[in-house]
């Protein structure tokens, strides 16, 4: 067994209006110059330490869970696994 | 600040060489490094009121002279008999320095903190009120910013733990500009049976000593360096400068107390606020008279490898002591555990008077009971600021502005404009009992359910009034606040109040807190007003100008209306009805928003009380009130009278034919009469067949009235009988102006 | 016949005192307060989830409490035909459990708001609706900072007749301006297809007393009506 961490954000599909992102884009990003920026989603991130085989089952094990337990609503939201990665001894 | 040296330990202290000195003497050794923490905290100013408690025993024992007074300050909260088997807990406490760094989570531990306090009287908590202060939101992304997160961190914390905010108020001025204000109240219901089984202190040994609630972290230490480790900066970095709340937990932790209480096992209760777990055990066993046994393991904690130190001075959040008698342990723990609450015992108490705390078998506290909350006072010089002849002497300049203008300069003006976009993010009707809705009355109106009786309560300050004249401005908050509750219906009971200050240590700081202090009692002895509880915060003040922000001495005012017909509210009612204008109007533009909008003046001669008069005024209103003479009440304040009318004819879009012929004093000029801001004032809706009976009544108790006009349902208040020509002011426009300052400015 | 409800409490519950109040006090209804680890449906003819923050609305509102058991307990309720209602957190609880389609975000202006609103019938059908005239205006509160309903379903809501309420002006008209949180279609409650399950965001518990009402109405008190009715004929 190998101790790994999953990170995964879970984001609002594009049929749902994001009025944080919006707000973020429109009131800070658009005033202070940084016109650059088109686009922009706001998501919850959840960092989860977990003990798996390998990073395949780590995911797999993930994903179910969030499918099973709706941390997710797939009404509304979209899950994206970010990383996985083997966790050293020295905190993250 | 100064290090102190203690074996291989160093702590960073506020304590004065004189206090490190005292501390030893009594002791007969050196503290240890946690009792030393442990000092430092309950003796700074926050936790000791030292520079303080000398003024503040002017006030007169509320208990000993008030027979309906069940508890005064000195307890966690002021309790007042309201009869029918009921009892009023109330407490209004000050969050500024937290609020100022981060408004959100300074904003929200304060109500968090205030909640807990009425708790512990054994009491629900059923309504919230916030005082605020900051700098002027025009051009100001920081005070705009302030605002923003203050209200959210109130409305969410208030919200999650379903205890409506029913009122409050808010000042904008530049000398809250780095020094914002949030000051919180709550008032908490319950029956007098509810309160004499309310615990108190620990005055019995043998008692188990019971931690509930969220887990101990490092929140809130700062300064020290352990032999063992250091705390960095970059530890320093980690930890929050400002505590987080919890208002999940919180909602829990009164569920689970009030139940415990029920059991009739709870015999000390205390929160665990500023001096975490120092201050709650010195309090319940110093105050109790007994002394506890605590084993530091047994604190369960959030963050591995804490030491004593570190535990005992934690300001971790949502956190309860209870002292349960041993035949009710398992009751009481089974109730916590129903709620998921954490909880432990650890330790219980005796009759030794001191409080020992050991880590296995070492001592790391032993300290008599009492010794931490018994700091030597200090005496502070007050001197009047140099500056206030001059500004006392301002005169008022003349203007081109016609009164048109200026009406509707003011009516927009921050000050004075609707903060609708602040109370709609509060919950206001959780608990199904406010019965006026904001913006419909002076007070938040509350009904006792299975009563026929009401709460009115309500908050204030005029920080330019009290910036000008301490004394009468204190005196004044107190006339307008009664103002608000006796313009609802009720009678003002009892009062709270919260102390805003500079440096105590600055003699003209000193002098501003020490005159309030004496306005609020001379007022209060006067019209037989008891003084339940008081909060001190000094030190507002701007560290690079070292100026002090305007004296503001918070106070708030309950009352109770016997009967839902005798609730008074503000909107005018019928065209045809009279207006009335209630008390004098004298030249007395000091402190006004007519002077700061209209001339950029802070100066002028401010309004001076008139004990007599008022008292007069309101037993005055008492009569009408008794014989059902009136239909709608507001108190005169910010802006003057025809504000006052304005805000009366919004809601339901009514008018008045104003004439001042008769009663225009040829003493005072138009801006003088209008927009002076002397106390005390009303304006009523009566009846016009009223009209004779109420003006004699007014001849008999001698009473200054004046019928100023009648309401006609053209939405437009025409005035006439002025030096000026008649005009016009349109009712819509106001209202329109009146409603979108705050959103304009906020919503970008 | 005696008809008992529930008011089911999770932790960190608010309107449950309220709620319970209205329906003994107020409507002179047997209801009483179950801790929802306790909830036995089978006790009961019908349930309220009650307003809150259960479990400090962490993660997402209604979620914690959806993984409660006494959602199994509401489930078979409705399949031995007894009515619940979910007010406000009731109401996200039930969308979460997915007892009720769709679900609701944090509204648009990302304030809390606290204001009387005005709500239309658009189904009279339902357990807690039968009482109510179609297309009638009801007077009623909301308190709510997550009160955004969304739905990429819409199409099959309308034709189930899913759509209980809707924010309307004072003409009935559900536009824009009278919409407080951005919700689809300014949508402030549905039903199950069954119609035996009614979720809404507004407080009927607070708009069943005149001496709290603005407008001096009691609509608040047809929602506890209707549910009786629906009981009573079910018996039959």
């Amino acid at each position: 067994m190998n101790s790994f961490i999953v990170e995964i954000v879970m984001t609002l599909k594009s049929a749902a209006r994001d009025p944080v992102a919006e707000t973020i884009q429109r009131d800070l990003i658009a005033k202070k110059g940084y016109n650059m920026i088109s686009n922009i989603r706001s998501g919850q991130y959840l960092k989860i330490d977990i003990e798996a085989e390998d990073m395949n089952s780590a995911k797999e094990i993930i994903i179910e869970m969030c499918n099973k337990l709706r941390i997710f609503n797939p009404v509304t939201q979209n899950l994206n696994i970010l990383n996985v990665s083997k966790k050293n001894s020295r905190e993250l | 600040m100064r290090k102190v040296k203690l074996g291989d330990n160093e702590l960073e202290v506020d304590l004065t060489e004189n206090e490190i000195t005292f501390i030893k003497n009594n002791l007969e050794r050196d503290p240890t490094i946690t009792e030393l923490g442990m000092f430092d905290v309950m003796w700074s100013e926050h936790c000791s009121y030292k520079s303080s408690r000398p003024k503040l025993k002017l006030f007169e024992n509320a208990e000993e002279n008030y027979d309906y007074v069940l508890a005064g300050p000195g307890q966690d909260a002021g309790v007042i008999d309201i009869g029918d088997g009921y009892c009023l807990a109330f407490r209004i406490e000050s969050h500024n320095h937290p609020s100022a760094i981060e408004p959100y989570h300074g904003a929200a531990t304060g109500i968090g903190g205030i909640i807990r306090d009425i708790l512990c009287m054994g009491v629900r908590p059923i309504a919230l009120l916030d005082p605020l202060r900051f700098g002027p939101l025009k051009n100001n992304p920081h005070s705009q910013w302030l605002l923003k997160y203050v209200v959210k961190g109130i409305a969410d914390y208030g919200n999650c733990t379903g205890i409506p905010t029913i009122g409050g108020e808010v000042e904008f001025d530049k000398s809250f500009q780095n020094n914002c204000l949030v000051n919180v109240a709550c008032i908490g219901l319950g029956t007098i049976e509810d309160f004499k089984h309310a615990p108190s202190r620990a005055y019995n040994p043998g008692d188990y000593v019971i931690l509930m609630g969220g887990s101990t972290g490092r929140d809130g230490i700062h300064g020290v360096t352990f032999a063992s480790r250091t705390l960095t900066e970059e530890s320093e970095e980690d930890r929050p400068a400002v505590q987080i709340g919890d208002p999940f937990t919180k909602k829990l932790i009164i569920e689970a107390t009030l139940e415990a209480i029920k059991t009739g096992y709870v015999r000390g209760l205390k929160d665990l606020g500023g001096g975490g777990l120092s201050c709650a055990l010195s309090e319940l066993t110093g105050d109790g008279g007994t002394g506890a046994n605590i084993d530091f393991n047994k604190i369960f904690t959030r963050e591995p490898g804490m030491n004593s130190f570190e535990v005992m001075l934690s300001e971790s959040q949502e956190r309860m002591a209870f002292i349960v008698k041993p035949e009710g342990l398992e009751t009481i723990l089974n109730v916590f555990k129903k709620y998921e609450i954490a909880h432990a015992v650890i330790g219980k108490t005796d009759d030794t008077k001191v409080l020992k705390v050991y880590d296995n078998k070492n001592s790391v506290v032993n300290l008599p009971a009492k010794a931490l909350s018994e700091s030597p006072t200090i005496q502070r010089e007050e001197k009047r600021p140099d500056y206030l002849d001059d500004l006392l002497s301002q005169e008022t300049p003349n203007t081109i502005k016609s009164v048109k203008d200026i009406v509707y300069e003011l009516i927009a003006s921050e000050n004075i404009c609707s903060k609708e976009w602040i109370y709609r993010q509060y919950d206001h009707e959780v608990g199904v009992r406010s019965i006026i809705k904001c913006g419909d009355g002076d007070s938040g109106i509350l009904r006792i359910i299975g009563t026929n009786k009401f709460i009115a309560a309500s908050v204030g300050a005029n920080s330019k009034h009290c910036y000008l004249d301490p004394y009468n401005g204190a005196k004044g908050n107190l006339v307008e606040v009664c103002g608000n509750i006796i313009a609802s219906g009720a009678k003002p009971m009892a009062m709270v109040n919260c102390c805003n200050f500079g440096n105590p240590e600055v003699p003209e700081s000193f002098w501003y807190f020490s005159n309030s202090v004496n306005g609020m009692d001379d007022l209060c002895k006067k019209f037989r007003i008891p003084i339940v509880g008081g909060n001190v915060s000094f030190y507002n003040e701007d560290d690079v100008t070292h100026t002090a922000i305007k004296a503001t001495p918070i106070v708030m005012i309950v009352g109770i209306i016997e009967g839902e017909e005798n609730i008074i509210t503000l909107p005018f009612k019928q065209t045809g009805n009279d207006i009335l204008l209630i008390g004098e109007t004298k030249p007395e533009l000091g402190g006004s928003e007519y002077h700061s909008i209209i001339h950029n003046l802070e100066g002028g001669n401010p309004p001076i009380v008139d004990d007599e008069k008022i008292n007069t005024t309101w037993n005055f209103i008492q009569e009408l009130y008794k014989k059902k003479l009136v239909r709608a009440n507001h108190d005169v304040n910010k802006g003057g009278f025809l504000i006052t009318i304005a805000e009366m004819c919004f809601k339901n879009k009514l008018g008045a034919n104003l004439d001042f012929k008769e009663i225009n004093d040829e003493k005072m000029r138009i801006d003088e009469f209008l927009f002076s801001e002397s106390v005390g004032r009303f304006i009523l809706e009566t009846e016009s067949k009223d009209y004779t009976v109420i003006m004699n009544l007014a001849k008999k108790n001698n009473v200054n009235i004046d019928k100023i006009g009648i309401l006609i349902s053209e939405p437009k208040i025409n005035i006439k009988g002025l030096i000026t020509n008649d005009f016009s002011l349109d009712v819509e426009e106001m209202e329109k102006l009146y409603r979108f300052t705050v959103p304009n400015l906020m919503e970008i | 016949m005696n008809i008992k409800i529930a008011v089911i409490q999770f932790p960190g519950s608010n309107c449950d005192l309220d709620t319970l109040y209205v329906l003994n006090n107020v409507m002179k209804i047997d209801a009483e307060l179950v801790w929802h680890k306790q909830f036995d449906g089978s006790k009961f003819d019908g349930a309220v989830l009650p307003g809150g923050f259960s479990f400090g609305d962490y993660l997402r509102a209604g979620i914690i409490a959806a993984h409660s058991p006494a959602i199994d307990q509401a489930r078979q309720m409705l399949n031995d035909d007894k009515p619940i209602i979910g007010t406000c957190n009731g109401f996200q609880i039930l969308t979460e459990a997915q007892l009720l389609p769709g679900a609701l975000l944090q509204n648009d202006s990302l304030k809390f708001i606290c204001k009387w609103i005005r709500i239309r019938v658009d189904n009279n059908q339902t357990a807690f609706t039968n009482k109510m005239g179609l297309g009638d205006i009801l007077d009623i509160p909301i308190a709510h900072g997550e009160g955004r309903y969304f739905t990429e379903k819409l199409k099959e809501l309308e034709e189930n007749n899913q759509i209980v309420f809707r924010y309307v002006n004072e003409s009935g008209e559900a536009e824009e301006n009278a919409n407080p949180n951005g919700s689809l279609e300014n949508i402030a409650g549905v039903c199950d297809l069954e119609q035996k399950c009614v979720g809404l965001m507004p407080h009927p518990e607070r708009a069943s007393e005149t001496i709290l009402s603005p407008e001096k109405t009691v609509h608040g008190k047809l929602f506890f009506s209707s549910m009786l009715n629906f009981i009573e004929r079910n018996v039959k």
